[in-house]
């Protein structure tokens, strides 16, 4: 899966492009509109990473020259921005989801994956780990088979835990992917434990294995034994 | 102490007038008399010469007496002290009245055929006296008149004059600088309240752009922060990541963690406040039924509860419909209900109630009211070392205010109540 991300602050894309790597992405950078039309005139890539404020330009440029070459990117915008015109600007103008820095890296991860998923398979798609199988578009959990009932919030924390397989998770990211944009008035993210505990009972409960380890009081990580 | 301008003015007018009034009075009298005097002076020594030029001559010393006898006004006596012309005033009986009159009396000395007389004639004064008191009065009457006609027409003018500067008055005590509207003022015709006016508006319009610059100052403030608040927290994304770590380490990147969270709800929260602030009232409205808002929340906010063992008791009467921007009513019901949970005590309740017109958020809390002045400004936390943004209810008061909705605050049966009226 090869990724291009447009950003011109330098230390979020090596960011951005170290974490995605760890998961099996591969990585290209460009920092200004440019470059960045240039190499999506020159390479595939299977989604776009953009940045709307860029130095020798906006970062629509960018998504009205991917929609007149008739290239099937992805299109995430990440925007210090965060005003309802240019979300829905983007949105618009063929941009498949938008992002307000700051986020998290593993947001960033799973709404790549998504996004991906959503490109690649035209019916209900599937993502497997091990005994699991998730079924994305139906949200139904089976371990060996057999459904496991999970709320929506149990269904979207699975699927962001094994998304961002390896990956420690703080609980101020999966708190924020649960609570979209009414994270910024919790003070505390304490409901994340009652979420966490719940899903891995009942994964439990179903005969599957403990996948979720606790990373001491930062965060929890979805690790295969 | 302050007094009516209009006071001020009439104040002076009358003191001016009065004394005006009291010192030209006998000035008047005393120089009307003078030309008076002048006149009858005159009009003697006319007589005199007359006298000397036709009558003089052709009398005798035998006609002296029948002369006189003729002339009442005028004499010839027997007396050669007058050397010169003298004119002198005195006073005569009068034959008819039996009473003293006065008289203006010139004395000159004559020849009537070597011998030396005198020749006198008088002019009766009391006519001066009548037509000076009538003059006086006649003037007193007038100065009256005019000054009371005068100050009528002052106080009239006055207030028809300073009218536009009453409304420049009011339009300023109404002004509010972070209002919409700019304050209307009509053109006058004079130029001063024409100048006045157009300082006004210079004024408010120097003070509004200073206002705006500093209202989007702190949007533009919080933009930029997003930016490395993004690599921070991706760094700290890929800190966490690393294999390595002891637990002092990994209690030291929860508290960073927490703390970047805390920054950047803080900026998000400022952000949106200052972007109310700047842009609200470009939101689109349109009719939102609350009910179904309140209900597809209702979920967040029970799984907010959970953690503090707090129950939610939710009372809907009928189907509340509203008019307004539908995410920032979102964003103000969120803020009210999550401040409710947050600011609550285990085990403890809260309730929502929707009536026609109002909702009102009930919750257990901290035992006593809150300082409702303090309760809804930026910055006021009631818990100073509380996690809270201390932005929450700013928010919700920002964007009541922006949509016309009254938030109260009460404490009543051990109960904070927020009510929200539509």
């Amino acid at each position: 899966m090869k990724i291009l991300i447009v950003e011109d602050e330098k230390e979020l894309a090596d960011s951005i492009k170290t974490y995605l790597e760890g998961n099996g992405f591969v990585c290209e950078i460009a920092s200004n509109v440019n470059t960045a039309i240039d190499k999506i005139v020159s390479f595939e890539y299977d989604c776009v990473v953009l940045d709307l404020m860029l130095p020798d330009g906006n970062g629509f440029e960018v998504i009205q020259v991917i929609k007149k070459i008739e290239k099937n990117e992805g299109i995430i915008i990440i925007s210090a921005k965060e005003s309802l015109e240019s979300k829905i600007d983007g949105l618009q103008l063929g941009a498949d989801d938008y992002i307000t820095k700051p986020f998290h890296l593993s947001e960033l991860l799973v709404r790549i994956q998504a996004l991906i998923r959503r490109k690649n398979f035209s019916g209900n798609n599937t993502v497997n780990f091990n005994e699991i199988e998730v079924e994305i578009l139906s949200k139904i959990v089976k371990v060996n088979g057999e459904k496991v009932e999970l709320t929506k919030k149990e269904f979207d924390l699975l699927l962001f835990l094994m998304g961002n397989e390896n990956k420690v998770l703080s609980k101020s990211a999966i708190a924020e992917h649960l609570s979209g944009d009414m994270a910024y008035m919790l003070d505390n993210h304490d409901f994340v434990y009652a979420h966490i505990k719940n899903l891995k009972n009942k994964l439990k409960e179903a005969g599957c294995n403990d996948y979720i380890k606790t990373v001491y009081g930062l965060g929890y990580r979805w690790q295969n034994e | 102490m302050s007094k009516k301008l209009l006071r001020h003015t009439s104040f002076w007018y009358t003191a001016t007038s009065v004394t005006a009034l009291i010192i030209l009075s006998p000035l008047f009298y005393v120089i009307l008399t003078r030309l008076y005097n002048e006149d009858i002076d005159e009009s003697l020594i006319q007589r005199k010469n007359e006298f000397i030029g036709s009558t003089l001559p052709s009398i005798s010393i035998a006609d002296i007496e029948t002369w006189n006898k003729f002339n009442f006004n005028a004499q010839i006596i027997n007396d050669s002290s007058i050397k010169n012309d003298t004119i002198f005033n005195s006073s005569y009986m009068d034959t008819v009245d039996a009473e003293l009159e006065p008289y203006r009396e010139l004395c000159t000395p004559i020849k009537i055929e070597g011998k030396n007389y005198t020749y006198t004639s008088r002019i009766n004064l009391v006519e001066k006296e009548d037509l000076l008191k009538s003059i006086a009065l006649l003037f007193a009457a007038f100065l009256i008149l005019l000054l009371v006609g005068m100050f009528i027409i002052n106080r009239k003018l006055s207030s028809k004059i300073w009218k536009p500067f009453h409304e420049i008055l009011s339009q300023i005590e109404k002004f509010q600088i972070d209002s919409k509207t700019l304050p209307e003022l009509k053109e006058t015709n004079i130029e001063e309240f024409n100048r006045l006016n157009k300082s006004f508006e210079n004024l408010i319009s120097r003070n509004r752009n200073i206002y705006r610059l500093q209202k989007e100052f702190t949007e533009n403030a919080a933009h930029e922060l997003q930016t490395p608040l993004a690599v921070f927290r991706a760094k700290i994304d890929l800190l966490i990541q690393s294999p390595n770590l002891n637990k002092d380490q990994y209690d030291m990147l929860e508290s960073i963690t927490e703390n970047i969270t805390r920054l950047s709800r803080l900026n998000s929260n400022l952000l949106l406040l200052s972007k109310i602030d700047n842009s609200g009232h470009h939101y689109p409205k349109k009719t939102v039924n609350l009910n179904s808002l309140i209900s597809g929340k209702i979920d967040f906010f029970q799984e907010q509860a959970k953690q503090k063992g707090i129950s939610i008791n939710i009372d809907v009467t009928n189907n509340v419909e509203i008019y307004g921007n539908p995410d920032l009513l979102e964003i103000l019901i969120n803020n009210l209900v999550i401040n409710a949970i947050q600011h609550n005590i285990e085990g403890g309740k809260v309730s929502i109630l929707l009536a026609n017109n109002s909702l009102i958020i009930k919750n257990t809390g901290k035992p006593g009211p809150l300082s409702n002045e303090k309760l809804f400004i930026r910055f006021s936390k009631s818990d100073p070392s509380g996690k809270g943004t201390g932005l929450g209810l700013a928010i919700v008061k920002k964007i009541a205010d922006l949509s016309n909705w009254k938030i109260h605050y009460s404490f009543s049966d051990e109960l904070h109540v927020f009510s929200l009226q539509l």
